[in-house]
């Protein structure tokens, strides 16, 4: 038979191009036969085989059992591919993990170094808590073994243990303590154990503190920068709760960020200074301003060294742990943190851009937000190529390919080469965070930052056209109050907000409404692909509703609003839809002065036609939110629209009608008694409860007696319109096609690229025609005032003034005489004045503009103040873990400090020692029973080898059949155990 | 702690996968391969840091802009040499410096047992890669940062094997890494 050696399988995968996945799988094949061969070394080496293939995703459990029959082996060459082996595919559920433990055991006690390092290295990714109990024992006496190679795994080792099994530092603690503590201990281990205590320190901090001198010794004396790294970090958790040790340890950190050479730790000695609170605990002192200087410069230093993105980035990283506590010493460094939120790496982006949330105020904002917007309108999108989401390895596994033999793997590894600078288009998920950012930023403390409502308004709609398509957008189902996939509604929330707490530019905040329910316009206002920024409809048809008389063109809102195209929205919005309906129709209807003339009547009553016609179909809708809105309205809209009809029209004219009082009276009541204010989310609370309410007392007495004569009569009455309206299909809705735009159309759009860096210009931000529109309102506003140069108009600052024209005349003389004097005429502010002045650039005077706090009763609350407009994330189920995470919890409750080490025992509960008992027992006989599977298993292998010639397949049905004759009285975990072993010794016994 | 311990080359093929928490082989072959979408599509001037992969940021969302929990792996660190990327994932009680430091450390521990390493000696012997990082790592938590004492112990376990001879045609005459090049910033 021919034998292929891990180097035959990696020669043959190289060769086998275009086929990889049949060689992999006939090598799948032979390695089958091998691995239950009975030389061990063509055992061990198809393990080895299948080992390289689990690396490529190809499974390898059934192998389990071959793995432990190659650790198993005398052979240390073996032990080692049993143990990688074990490593690299024992799972949380192998079963044969019980039968491991003995090995484990044995090779731990074993006499020669290199054979105890292989459990050593294997224990911590497979033990569980039954397993640290049992080979506790066996481990600890290594703590003192000769080999200091031995003691600083052994250490690591029962660190993983107490992860699973916190009793283990009972016994283990005082002793890592003891190494800890001798000064002759080899620099490697200490410098392990450090390792390990960090890793336990931030749980349980106060336990360490005792230690503190002897952790402080080794910072000093330490020449290791690792662990000199990891003291720090221990002692940043441990100044908290001993505020001398700042003083201690200031001078040496100090002194370790001016003398080392080691970028790492000069970095982790701020990070310490930060972390620990020392900074707060020194502030106020000449040697507080200093500590603080010295970090922050050298923080500084980092950002702008050439060439280093990491230092940058971490640098980023430390700013946003000082900004918390410090905001005037990040904002001092403003300049370079604003230059890493147009850095071409993501990770530099996404820091700089938390960091920057953190050190925003009024007089920057407006700048940084230019700078993020313009980031947004300009990168491209990405494309779903580069989402790690879409990737090939979600679909089909990687498979190992074959490469040439002159491929370029056998280049030594030196860093990678130079590759192209351009920066990487802007993931989806990035793009929604700039958004939410700049929501955040903006809003803040009541829009405490904003001085320019109408630019909010503007950089909103322009949010809403470059937010990012959405995945679930029709998914969103009633009750759902958060939407945290579509940024559509945080955006929407905030024009609502404007809208109601700023009156002054409530007119501004309608107009943008309006352009987005428009449906001419909703190519434009929207993104031209997906169906990104959606969920602002919700609140923008809320506000065309709500304040229905600053609308421009009612009618054409009306329109869009009624158009077929609205059908397909999410019932959420088409329910805020339905209700702004009539509310627009109250403010066409509402003029008690325009006389009731035919043409006004036949207008009416076509609208009137046209809103019956829209509803009708959605009284059937599956939303009850809208099938209710629906048939209330589509009532109303009926009486309206007999009344209208019942109602004369006037003949003539000149003479006045009164247009139907239900028209003019009624339906307006219904939507203008009182205006909306922002009332705090807490304010419902405090509502005082009134003294005479009574909510025992039933509100009629002969309910029941009702209910049951309702019951009975319920069937009677089983009206022909109703059953109709409830079987007929619904067709009407679900029909309609979306309007949408040609693929040739939306390539249309063009990209402008920035022009400049340096300052944020809103002509790169905002769309051609936002821009249009603030000229022209700027020119509305400023056409009185003599010092505003039109950038436009023909006698702007570009033309030629009659100054100019002299001195670009160039080469002539210049003729005094020619300059004309200009007349200063103060009453009249005509064209002519505005030559004047050209020095002033055409700022802006901030208005001062009123806005609305949250109503509230007493005394606000603090804590739920701005609730609305940044909504707090909802907390996930605490229960969910990390993919990779490994809990440390459990080590939480168990202390070290020695009063109760020594005592540990006694505090435990009665029960405690119960179950522990129980536990033990338990294990006692498992063991036995392990003991005996394993003689079974070694017979049952030795009468295979007596007929190796008769080799048979494996029977798993029968195997089943005869494993479920078993007495059903024997445990599970036995049971288990049990078909593992009769796999393997079905083929003996077929 | 460190979470993962990942190599794979500029196609995304693994070389070297230790997973510190026990995980389905699908989910690590999704996670080797949402990590290495992230990474090549990365330039070459960008920092060592990535932003977390879908899978390990889905899972860790709540916790992230506040303050991560320290179990909860935060970190993906890695360092391209040549054919190869090193990734490391690690929690954010790990220093993001000091660990693009071991991975020099892993890299130079490497280059002395086989002697100018390339990808290729990591294919062939892939068993001495698994020592080699288990003399640095056990379990998630660094045992040894010393390059000669890591030399040292995986020497102890045996002869280190060279690729086989009849595999590199030519272009093995390259200069080491790490001799001369002053790739060892001293950090």
């Amino acid at each position: 038979m021919f034998e292929k050696s891990l180097y035959d399988l990696i020669r043959g995968l190289r060769t086998h191009k275009g086929t990889e996945q049949e060689y992999i799988q006939s090598s799948l094949k032979e390695c089958r036969q091998e691995i239950r061969s009975n030389d061990m070394d063509l055992k061990s080496t198809a393990l080895m085989k299948l080992t390289y293939l689990e690396m490529f995703g190809h499974d390898m459990s059934w192998a389990s059992f071959n793995v432990l029959e190659v650790m198993s082996s005398p052979k240390y060459r073996h032990k080692r591919t049993g143990y990688l082996a074990a490593v690299q595919s024992f799972r949380r559920d192998t079963e044969v993990l019980m039968l491991a433990e003995n090995q484990l055991k044995k090779d731990i006690c074993s006499p020669t170094p290199t054979v105890i390092s292989l459990p050593l290295g294997a224990v911590p990714h497979v033990v569980n808590p039954g397993m640290a109990n049992s080979i506790l024992g066996d481990l600890i006496p290594r703590l003192t073994h000769s080999h200091p190679a031995i003691r600083k795994k052994t250490v690591v080792t029962l660190y993983r243990l107490a992860l699973v099994y916190p009793e283990t530092l009972r016994p283990a603690w005082p002793k890592i303590k003891d190494r800890l503590l001798d000064d002759n201990e080899d620099p490697s281990v200490t410098a392990a154990i450090v390792n390990v205590v960090c890793e336990l320190g931030w749980r349980r901090p106060q336990d360490f503190l005792p230690l503190a001198p002897r952790l402080f010794d080794l910072l000093v004396e330490g020449k290791n920068n690792w662990m000199a790294i990891k003291l720090i970090k221990l002692f940043a958790t441990l100044t908290p709760l001993e505020p001398r040790l700042i003083k201690k340890l200031l001078p040496p950190l100090t002194k370790l960020i001016r003398e080392t050479t080691a970028m790492s730790l000069l970095y982790e000695c701020i990070n310490g200074i930060i972390e620990g609170g020392i900074l707060e605990a020194v502030e106020g002192t000449t040697e507080g301003e200093e500590v603080a200087r010295l970090c922050v410069g050298k923080l500084r230093g980092m950002m702008i060294i050439e060439g280093d993105a990491n230092l940058k980035y971490v640098a980023l990283l430390a700013f946003d742990k000082i900004v918390r506590s410090h905001p005037h010493l990040v904002s001092q460094q403003q300049d370079v943190i604003l230059e890493c939120i147009d850095d071409p790496d993501i990770s530099i982006r996404t820091c700089a851009l938390d960091l920057v949330v953190g050190m925003v105020n009024s007089e920057n904002l407006i700048a940084i937000v230019g700078r993020l917007m313009r980031q947004l309108r300009n990168a491209p999108v990405a494309s779903s190529a580069d989402d790690p989401a879409n990737d090939r390895g979600r679909n089909v596994g990687v498979v190992p390919y074959a490469e040439s033999d002159d491929s370029d793997a056998e280049e030594s590894l030196r860093p990678a080469e130079k590759r192209s600078n351009q920066p990487p288009p802007l993931p989806e998920d990035y793009r929604i965070n700039v958004i939410r950012r700049i929501l955040e930023m903006c809003s803040r403390d009541t829009y405490a930052n904003i001085t320019d409502f109408e630019w909010y308004i503007d950089v909103l709609a322009q949010l809403v056209r470059v937010s990012p398509s959405t995945k679930f957008a029709t998914a969103t189902d009633e009750g759902k109050d958060n939407h945290p996939d579509d940024v559509g509604y945080a955006i929407g929330c905030e024009l609502q907000n404007v809208a109601v707490r700023v009156r002054s530019v409530r007119p501004e905040v309608v107009a943008a409404a309006q352009s987005l329910v428009l449906v001419d316009q909703r190519d434009k206002m929207f993104p031209a692909s997906g169906n990104g920024g959606q969920g602002v409809l919700e609140y923008a048809g809320w506000l065309v509703g709500e304040y229905a008389n600053f609308l421009a063109k009612p009618e054409s809102i009306m329109t869009s609003l009624l158009h077929s195209t609205s059908l397909q929205l999410p019932p959420k919005t088409l329910a805020v839809f339905l209700q702004a309906i009539p509310k627009i129709f109250a403010s066409m209807s509402g003029n008690e002065q325009i006389s009731w003339t035919p043409e006004r009547k036949t207008f009416m009553s076509l609208l009137m036609a046209r809103i019956i016609h829209f509803l009708e179909p959605l009284s059937t809708h599956p939303s009850l939110e809208v099938q209710e809105r629906a048939v209330e309205y589509l009532e109303l809209m009926r009486l309206a629209a007999e009344a209208a009809s019942g109602t004369a029209t006037g003949a003539a004219y000149d003479e006045f009608t009164e247009p139907p009082l239900l028209l003019t009276q009624a339906i307006p009541a219904l939507f203008s008694s009182a205006e909306l204010n922002p009332v705090a989310s807490s304010a419902q609370r405090k509502v005082p409860l009134p003294e005479d309410l009574d909510l025992d007392t039933p509100i009629n007495l002969h309910l029941n007696a009702l209910l049951a004569e309702a019951e009975l009569s319920d069937f009677e009455m089983d009206d022909d319109d109703v059953y109709a309206a409830y079987t007929s299909p619904v067709t009407s809705y679900t029909s309609t096609e979306t309007t949408s735009m040609s693929a040739a159309e939306r390539l249309d759009a063009p990209h402008k690229e920035p022009t400049s860096y340096q300052n944020a210009v809103e002509e790169e931000y905002l769309d051609p025609d936002i821009i249009a529109r603030r000229k022209a309102e700027r020119r509305e506003r400023y056409k009185d005032d003599p010092f505003y140069i039109d950038p436009e108009g023909q006698q702007g600052s570009g033309a030629v003034t009659p100054l100019g024209s002299i001195v670009r005349a160039g080469n002539e003389e210049l003729d005094i005489d020619a300059i004309p004097i200009m007349q200063l005429e103060l009453e009249s502010k005509g064209s002519g004045s505005e030559e004047v002045a050209r020095a002033r650039s055409p700022r802006r005077v901030p208005r001062r503009v009123e806005i609305v706090g949250d109503e509230t009763l007493g005394a606000p609350d603090t804590d739920s103040l701005r609730e609305d407009i940044v909504p707090p994330r909802a907390a996930f189920s605490k229960g969910k873990k990390s993919l990779l995470e490994v809990d440390s919890s459990g080590l939480g409750n168990l202390s070290l400090s020695d009063e109760d080490m020594g005592g540990g025992n006694r505090r435990m509960s009665q029960l405690d020692i119960e179950r522990r008992e129980q536990e033990e027992a338990e294990m006692k006989k498992a063991l036995v029973e392990v003991e005996r599977l394993r003689l079974e298993m070694q017979r049952a292998s030795e009468r295979v080898e007596a007929r190796r010639e008769t080799v048979v397949k494996k029977k798993k049905k029968k195997v089943r059949k005869v494993e479920g004759a078993e007495e059903g009285a024997v445990k599970k975990k036995k049971k288990k155990r049990r078909q593992v072993v009769m796999d393997e010794g079905a083929p003996a016994e077929a | 702690m460190i979470n993962a311990v990942l190599v794979f080359n500029n196609a995304g093929q693994p070389r070297l996968t230790k997973f510190y928490t026990q995980l389905e082989t699908s989910v690590q072959q999704r996670l080797i391969s949402e990590i290495f979408t992230l990474v090549s599509n990365r330039p070459n001037s960008a920092c060592n840091f990535l932003p977390l992969p879908p899978l390990l940021a889905s899972s860790s969302k709540s916790s992230a802009p506040t303050t991560p929990h320290n179990d909860t792996p935060s970190l993906v660190t890695y360092r391209h040499y040549a054919t190869l990327y090193f990734i490391i994932i690690s929690t954010s009680t790990e220093s993001p410096l000091a660990l693009l430091d071991l991975i020099q450390v892993f890299v130079q521990a490497l280059d002395g047992l086989f002697e100018n390493v390339c990808e290729l000696d990591l294919i062939f012997n892939f068993e001495t890669l698994h020592a080699t990082l288990g003399e640095m790592i056990v379990g998630g938590v660094v045992v040894e940062t010393q390059l000669d004492k890591v030399v040292e112990g995986v020497k102890a376990q045996g002869r280190v094997a060279k690729r086989p001879v009849n595999e590199g045609k030519g272009g093995l005459s390259l200069g080491g890494f790490g001799r001369g090049d002053g790739v060892w910033a001293g950090r």
